[in-house]
């Protein structure tokens, strides 16, 4: 089976590597950029762990997405979202109103938020269900993850000083 | 000069130490370890419930370019995971997904095609797929070793349960069922493990207990304990699903060791539901006895359990269930019989709750449906019948402290239960529940020892040795600001080592609900110890006597003296980091507190660590501790908890929607209320999704839903309110007074939500999960019974 070149921005940088047809872009953020934060769950769409987002910050499944469709695209995963060794504001969050548990699905739906967040800013609770339904988390009960996406507003304005 | 504030650390919200590598992508879990030369390995596993297998080749497996080891069971010979089931099967299969050979390649994709090149040749052998099927005379027999299919039969009977039925004024029967769940968790089974050298098997692998791992892998391979190094990193949930060897983890290992590399074994979505060891169908007789002023007398509970394939240690596990009905209650007897039937079915264990979610389910819908004949409010019966502290158990149990009385009031006054209950409008129900839950339990493993090991670097930075897991729960959060607390310092200054067995102390893991008491008691030990060896320089250098002196913010000081605990001792010798270069430059900086006379009072925690290192004794300082149960048998110590639910049921579809939970938790002392939160919230969730939701459905013993689309999980929008209220009961043994959070309140929440869907619609719910169809169903029944009755 041939191989392909592809490259993809991924945080910021051009990676360029050979894949197979097969090959999703969860197989190269994992194995061939090395970025481990992105998780391999069911690879079958259904549990979200695996959640970035692309260039427009919307969020998609990397372990459904074909990453030769995405060749010369650019992605951000978990680990672009830090700035000068700092959290982005909804790590932030995640972390002090305690919507991290085991840790593992947290990556997808930190991503998740994120889109959701980049789409709304000031979600609703409509808004907030509806954009978080596509991950699941079983320690959290998505409770005080929801409780963190309603303060992750409040955290960045407190943070810019800036009032909307 | 502040005096007085309080400086203490348990109590505080604090969020938990791994967070921020967690929400920055820098955990590692085992799918993220990658030793050099890894091959991945794959399983062939059986295709059928029952059959012989006739012929297994694997020569052209073997074959295959890039193709490293293939195992059968001959390679697998006397290893067996728990419940007797062996590693890999070489004869008769008895369900379908049981392992059957497997292979290590340079790729995931290899490994998969050479298991299709194993040519496998079945006899098809009768077989049985439920209970009723398995106990029917002339049924196929699923153990050649186990005529009639009943792996075991066993009875609990404590007090005077006959003497009891016989006097009391009536007696309520009930039927239930639970149906086969899952525990999913987020990160699914996996396994590294690295046997090429024949000395030394290294396993990374996530677990509940590295403790037993560690024993499991040395007697199945003939090696000491040290010669197994068991490393689990972050471990992603667990939820009773994580606490033996299975056949995968040995599969692991015994590929590495043929092909002198390390391999991988990763399990996939739909493999995940057959590999996976917990609740089967079970079926349960219900009978209450019960006077007519509201005293329930005795239970007595008979149980036939599924236990698949295997499910020979379900019946040893069983006994907590009946017994925990009589933790909550002043009974005069309980008997709890359970029959493990043997099926063509996934091996079955223990699931998340114990099987306790199902039993509270149908004991709440039928103390409630005593209180409505006995025209008693269902609140008023249960708190009529709560235990109090002090109060003698029927197995010799003696509960120190008990705030489930407490609970009852909080969560009755706060939900408006009595202007609810019996006045909601049509098709709105409400119900209440209570329960217990053992923290620890020794006899469940051969000791129930925790050990830990507390250093004090000399920057006045504390790192915990522990052997216990976390797996989300928090406990290393909680064992930081145990060792924190002693120690007077804050929790960010401690870091937590743990997951290594060669590094690690003893400690036999995460479960039981033994974590906060059982390792917490060890780390309280060893930092008292370390702050002993601290308070030998400090009383030097104060020139006090050692048991003059406190601890607290940062600073040791002579007991009585005043002292600013608003500003941190230790952060005066590190100024907004946790780095240590310049501590030594820093130490001019420490003010100390003085006296008029000019004689300090007060020296910082990181100036004493420091002083005890470079002193001309030299003395580091470091703390053990271990920590046992003081009984001989059992626990001593018992969480206590009551919730109410309120819910709305759709009488066209028969969907439930849960509105609202009132959570009461007795934990014995918050030492993290946030976290305990959390705690509450997952079992919330997972309460309410095995009442409601969760069903592994199968038709012949072929998974019908093995993914996360099919197998019903409540997603955001389906998740209602949550309510706490912690109530603390300061247990005598617990540390700072501290039991469980565990699995206590997924016990009440599933008898809540029960309850409530069972007022909703006036019936009782014989079936769980009580999904739209089932409850359509009951509803349906009603109805025709009551225009039959009109009629």
């Amino acid at each position: 089976m041939a191989k392909h070149i592809m490259c993809l921005t991924v945080n910021g940088d051009l990676h360029e590597f050979a894949v197979d047809d097969t090959d999703t872009l969860l197989d190269v953020i994992r194995n061939q950029v090395g970025f481990t934060g992105t998780k391999r769950g069911c690879t079958t769409g259904s549990c979200g762990v695996c959640t970035i987002n692309n260039d427009r910050g919307e969020s998609i499944l990397a372990c459904l997405t074909h990453a030769l469709e995405w060749n010369g695209e650019a992605i951000t995963t978990i680990e672009g979202l830090e700035a000068n060794s700092e959290l982005d504001a909804i790590q932030a969050a995640f972390v002090e109103f305690g919507a991290v548990q085991c840790g593992f699905c947290t990556p997808g739906v930190i991503m998740s938020a994120k889109a959701l967040l980049n789409k709304y800013p000031n979600p609703t609770e409509e808004q907030i269900n509806e954009g978080m339904a596509g991950v699941l988390c079983r320690c959290t009960g998505h409770i005080k993850v929801k409780e963190a996406i309603r303060n992750d507003f409040r955290l960045r304005q407190a943070k810019s000083g800036v009032r909307r | 000069m502040i005096k007085n504030i309080d400086a203490s650390v348990v109590g505080t919200r604090q969020p938990r130490l791994d967070g921020p590598e967690k929400v920055s992508g820098r955990a590692l879990f085992t799918d993220d370890v990658r030793p050099a030369g890894m091959l991945h390995g794959k399983i062939l596993r059986s295709r059928y419930k029952h059959a012989r297998i006739l012929k297994l080749d694997t020569s052209k497996a073997e074959r295959l370019p890039g193709v490293k080891a293939v195992i059968t069971a001959v390679d697998a010979t006397g290893i067996y995971a728990t419940q007797n089931e062996p590693a890999i099967c070489g004869d008769v299969t008895r369900y379908i997904g049981e392992e059957l050979a497997a292979v290590a390649a340079i790729d995931e994709a290899t490994a998969a095609k050479a298991l299709e090149l194993i040519d496998v040749e079945y006899e098809v052998l009768p077989s049985v797929t439920t209970i009723k099927e398995s106990l029917e005379p002339g049924a196929a027999q699923v153990d050649p070793g186990i005529p009639g299919n009943i792996v075991s039969d066993n009875t609990d009977s404590y007090g005077e349960t006959d003497e009891a039925f016989a006097h009391a004024d009536l007696v309520f029967e009930d039927k239930f069922v639970t149906r086969p769940t899952h525990n999913l968790f987020a990160e699914y089974h996996v396994c590294v493990a690295d046997f090429s050298r024949p000395d030394k098997l290294d396993i990374w692998t996530p677990t509940q207990t590295a403790y037993l791992f560690q024993h499991s892998f040395a007697r199945s391979f003939k090696l000491s304990l040290n010669q197994v190094r068991i490393v689990h990193l972050h471990t992603g949930g667990a939820f009773s699903g994580r606490g033996s060897v299975r056949p995968h983890h040995y599969i692991a290992a015994l590929l590495s060791r043929k092909a002198q590399r390390p391999v991988k074994v990763f399990s996939s979505g739909d493999e995940e539901f057959l590999i996976c060891r917990t609740l089967g169908d079970n079926e349960y007789k219900l009978r209450t006895a019960v006077n007519r002023d509201g005293i329930v007398k005795a239970i007595d509970v008979e149980a036939t359990l599924d236990g698949g394939g295997q499910g020979h240690a379900l019946g040893y596990f069983g006994w907590m269930v009946g017994l925990c009905m009589s933790w909550i209650m002043d009974l005069e007897g309980i008997r709890f019989r359970r029959q493990v039937v043997l099926t063509n079915q996934r091996p079955n264990y223990l699931g998340h709750g114990g099987m306790m979610i199902g039993t509270n389910a149908g004991l709440m819908q039928q103390l409630q449906r005593i209180a409505a004949t006995l025209n008693m409010d269902p609140v008023d019966l249960l708190l009529k019948n709560a235990i109090e502290a002090g109060h003698h158990g029927m197995t010799g149990e003696h509960f120190a402290s008990c705030g489930l009385k407490e609970c009852l009031e909080k969560v009755r006054d706060a939900s408006g239960w009595k202007d609810k209950y019996g006045k909601l409008p049509k098709w709105h129900g409400i119900g209440v529940s209570m329960g217990s839950m053992a923290a620890g339990a020794r006899g469940a493993f051969k000791h129930d020892t925790s050990a830990a090991m507390v250093k004090v670097g000399e920057d006045g930075l504390v790192t915990v040795y522990t052997g216990i897991p976390d797996m989300g729960q928090g406990t290393h959060t909680t064992m930081a600001i145990i060792a924190a607390e002693v120690l007077g310092i804050r929790a960010q200054n401690v870091q937590v080592v743990a997951g290594d067995t060669d590094i690690t102390p003893v400690d036999v893991g995460a479960f039981a609900q033994r974590g906060t008491i059982m390792t917490g008691n060890a780390v309280k030990n060893a930092a008292t110890e370390a702050r002993e060896q601290l308070a030998k320089n400090a009383a030097e250098y104060l020139g006090v006597a050692e048991a003059d002196l406190e601890f607290a913010g940062g600073h040791i000081y002579v007991s009585g003296s005043e002292i600013d605990l608003s500003v941190q001792g230790d952060d005066s010798i590190l100024p907004g980091t946790r780095s240590a270069k310049n501590a030594e430059a820093n130490q001019a900086a420490v003010a100390s507190s003085t006296e008029s006379d000019g004689k300090p009072t007060s020296v910082s925690f990181a100036k004493i660590a420091y002083g005890s290192l470079h002193s001309k004794e030299g003395r580091f300082v470091m703390g053990r501790g271990f920590y046992t149960t003081p009984v001989d048998f059992g626990t001593a110590a018992w969480s206590f908890g009551a919730q109410i639910a309120e819910v709305k049921v759709d009488p066209e579809t028969g969907e439930v929607n849960v509105l609202k939970v009132w959570v009461a938790h007795d934990c014995g002392r918050a030492i993290n209320p946030l976290a305990i939160e959390g705690q509450i919230d997952g079992q919330v969730y997972s309460a309410m999704s095995q009442v409601l939701y969760e069903e592994c459905e199968t038709d012949e013993g072929q998974y019908l839903n093995p993914s996360r689309l099919e197998y019903k999980m409540p997603r955001t929008y389906e998740m209602p309110d949550v309510e706490y209220f912690i109530v603390e009961s300061n247990d005598p043994y617990g540390p700072f007074g501290a039991k469980e959070v565990g699995e206590g309140p997924i016990v009440v929440a599933g008898g809540a939500i029960a309850a409530a869907v069972s007022n909703a619609i006036d019936a009782f719910l014989p079936e769980i999960p009580m999904t739209p169809y089932k409850v359509w169903r009951e509803i349906t029944k009603n109805e025709k019974r009551r225009r039959g009755e009109a009629a």
